[in-house]
């Protein structure tokens, strides 16, 4: 890889799902911050969907586990499984 | 509950794969049924897991009563199966495996509704396009949190439940558990770049969920009248 060497704004799309996940390796993750720090088109659309995964990651439902379903499955674990 | 006497059967077909170890390289250690001493270690890891196992539940059945039977189902199975556990490997991904395949095994069989979008064939930052389309780019530096604010707990996991179950189930796994790509892998011993793909395309499809269900509860009318509502 060269140094000069700076992602398009293709490449960056081609690697944006990965880079939200933090899936990228070190190197594509910096190269990637840097295409992100000089270009405002594709920082705008880096915004937008990180604001969407978090806004659907903040708000699914993390509903608790019925009282009796934990109760019947601690008394489970607790008298063994015959 | 019914399913306790019926699933007391099941560790006697049980297959090894279901139990097999998660992490990638770990040396199988064989360990017998939890007596006592099994009983307090999975009594340790096991609770912990139970909310987001019961949530992953729902988004994966769509039916609470469906969500119950599978948690306790698989908590079943991972009580009869800890003796193949091996210690310092991840305990979440195996349980979530069990949990995974006792969904595939039984419940998806049952074929409920669910709400039915033609999701395919979602173009890229479906979203972001369609916010600018109506000129909320133009209201407000964060336009993702302008309608994401909207959009209740409700809406979000209908746009989930509204995903064709190969993406749902990964999508789940992603949002709920935070789990990386290896690990969803791992959980649904599928490769890691099925993970990925199946991943990629359910957020578009998701996006597009998201807006159906936004416009048809109003809210992008709301987001496009001539005074719109202030940023929260």
């Amino acid at each position: 890889m060269h140094d000069h060497y700076r992602l398009t704004c293709e490449e960056v799309f081609a690697r944006l799902d990965d880079f939200l996940d933090r899936e990228l390796s070190e190197e594509e993750t910096r190269r990637v911050e840097e295409h992100l720090a000089a270009c405002a088109a594709c920082a705008s659309e880096h915004r937008f969907e990180t604001g969407v995964l978090d806004g659907v990651r903040a708000k699914l439902t993390r509903i608790a586990v019925p009282t009796s379903l934990r109760a019947a499955i601690l008394r489970q674990i607790a008298g063994g499984t015959a | 509950m019914h399913l306790l006497a019926a699933a007391a059967t099941h560790s006697a077909w049980l297959p090894a794969a279901w139990l097999a170890p998660c992490m990638l390289g770990a040396i199988a250690v064989s360990r017998p049924e939890p007596g006592a001493g099994g009983a307090a270690e999975i009594g340790a890891l096991l609770p912990p897991l139970l909310d987001s196992a019961y949530g992953t539940a729902l988004h994966l059945t769509r039916n609470a009563t469906d969500a119950e039977d599978l948690v306790q189902e698989a908590a079943l199975l991972a009580c009869r199966g800890f003796g193949t556990f091996q210690p310092g490997t991840n305990f979440k991904a195996w349980f979530f495996r069990i949990l995974t395949n006792c969904f595939y095994s039984t419940y998806r069989k049952k074929k409920r509704g669910g709400t039915q979008l033609e999701l395919d064939d979602t173009p890229e930052l479906y979203l972001y396009c369609q916010t600018a389309a109506i000129g909320l780019h133009g209201q407000t530096e964060d336009p993702a949190r302008l309608l994401m604010e909207r959009l209740d707990a409700e809406q979000i996991g209908a746009a989930v439940d509204a995903l064709p179950e190969e993406y749902r189930v990964v999508a789940t796994l992603y949002f709920l558990q935070d789990f990386s790509y290896q690990e969803i892998a791992e959980v649904l011993d599928v490769p890691v770049g099925t993970v990925r793909s199946r991943l990629h395309r359910g957020r578009r499809m998701l996006q597009k969920a998201l807006w159906v269900i936004a416009e048809e509860r109003g809210i992008i009318r709301d987001l496009t009248a001539a005074d719109p509502p202030p940023e929260a």
